[in-house]
């Protein structure tokens, strides 16, 4: 997996490209998240599109970056996910975890408005 | 000691290192792919394999390098069957807890097996000769 960081509106967009499967994934989502924490960027975007698909390990790491983000006093959203995602998110009801949209631009706009 | 995958066939083998779990991801697209399946099939089997080695990495063989895990992949014309043995601690999954309960559903961990179970035709999970998990997976493809 690979991961592009910028930042649009004040909120950090975080673009992971590839699968989300578990061994060194597993940290660098994580600590891209504490650094922009650690420097007070504390809302942020997860964009899926280039993400083909996740495992369990996966999910268990957005949950971790929700967790840290929120710990902060910051939101987290997820944008552009996938078909594949979205069934793994409704299996297990992550759905009802995480706000997903359609596009970041509609993500990043959410942001403050809950 | 095992350093590094061993590839035979159909048959893949790595020491218990969590960042080989790709090798293991691509060993099985590959194979799925000289059969002409369609994406989403694919991706449901390489997800469905990725998190029964994870399972055997981290909670059988407890990432002990001297300890390996093997997929075996088996391509008959109706079917995928998939068989990855461990060599540690024989799993239980009536010690998982329900991860869709909502008392859970923020827990990083524990979701892999129902994963499985919902994206897999059959899952098997039995005890390996001398120790360790045999599980067995079959996802029809015809």
């Amino acid at each position: 997996m690979k991961l592009n960081s910028r930042e649009q509106n004040g909120v950090i967009v975080l673009e992971p490209k590839g699968k989300i499967m578990g061994g060194p994934d597993a940290t660098v989502l994580k600590e891209a998240i504490r650094e922009h924490v650690n420097q007070n960027a504390k809302n942020v975007v997860i964009d899926l599109k280039e993400v083909d698909w996740m495992n369990s390990t996966g999910l268990g790491i957005m949950i971790s970056c929700l967790k840290t983000v929120r710990e902060a006093g910051g939101e987290m959203k997820l944008s552009n996910v996938t078909d594949k995602i979205k069934s793994l998110l409704t299996i297990t009801k992550l759905i009802t975890v995480f706000d997903a949209y359609n596009s970041t631009d509609e993500a990043v706009a959410s942001i403050g408005k809950q | 000691m095992l350093n590094k995958p061993e590839i035979q066939q159909n048959r893949i083998t790595i020491p218990s290192d969590p960042a080989l779990i790709r090798e293991v991801d691509e060993f099985v697209e590959s194979r799925l792919r000289e059969r002409n399946l369609a994406d989403t099939l694919i991706a449901d089997i390489a997800i469905c394999a990725t998190e029964i080695v994870n399972n055997g990495i981290n909670h059988g063989n407890k990432q002990d390098l001297n300890k390996t895990v093997t997929l075996e992949l088996k391509l008959d014309p109706e079917q995928v069957v998939i068989v990855v043995t461990d060599q540690g601690i024989s799993f239980d999954p009536r010690r998982v807890e329900d991860p869709v309960d909502p008392r859970n559903l923020l827990r990083e961990v524990g979701r892999g097996i129902f994963i499985v179970k919902h994206l897999m035709d059959t899952v098997e999970i039995g005890r390996a000769e001398g120790g360790g998990t045999v599980v067995t997976l079959t996802k029809k493809i015809a």
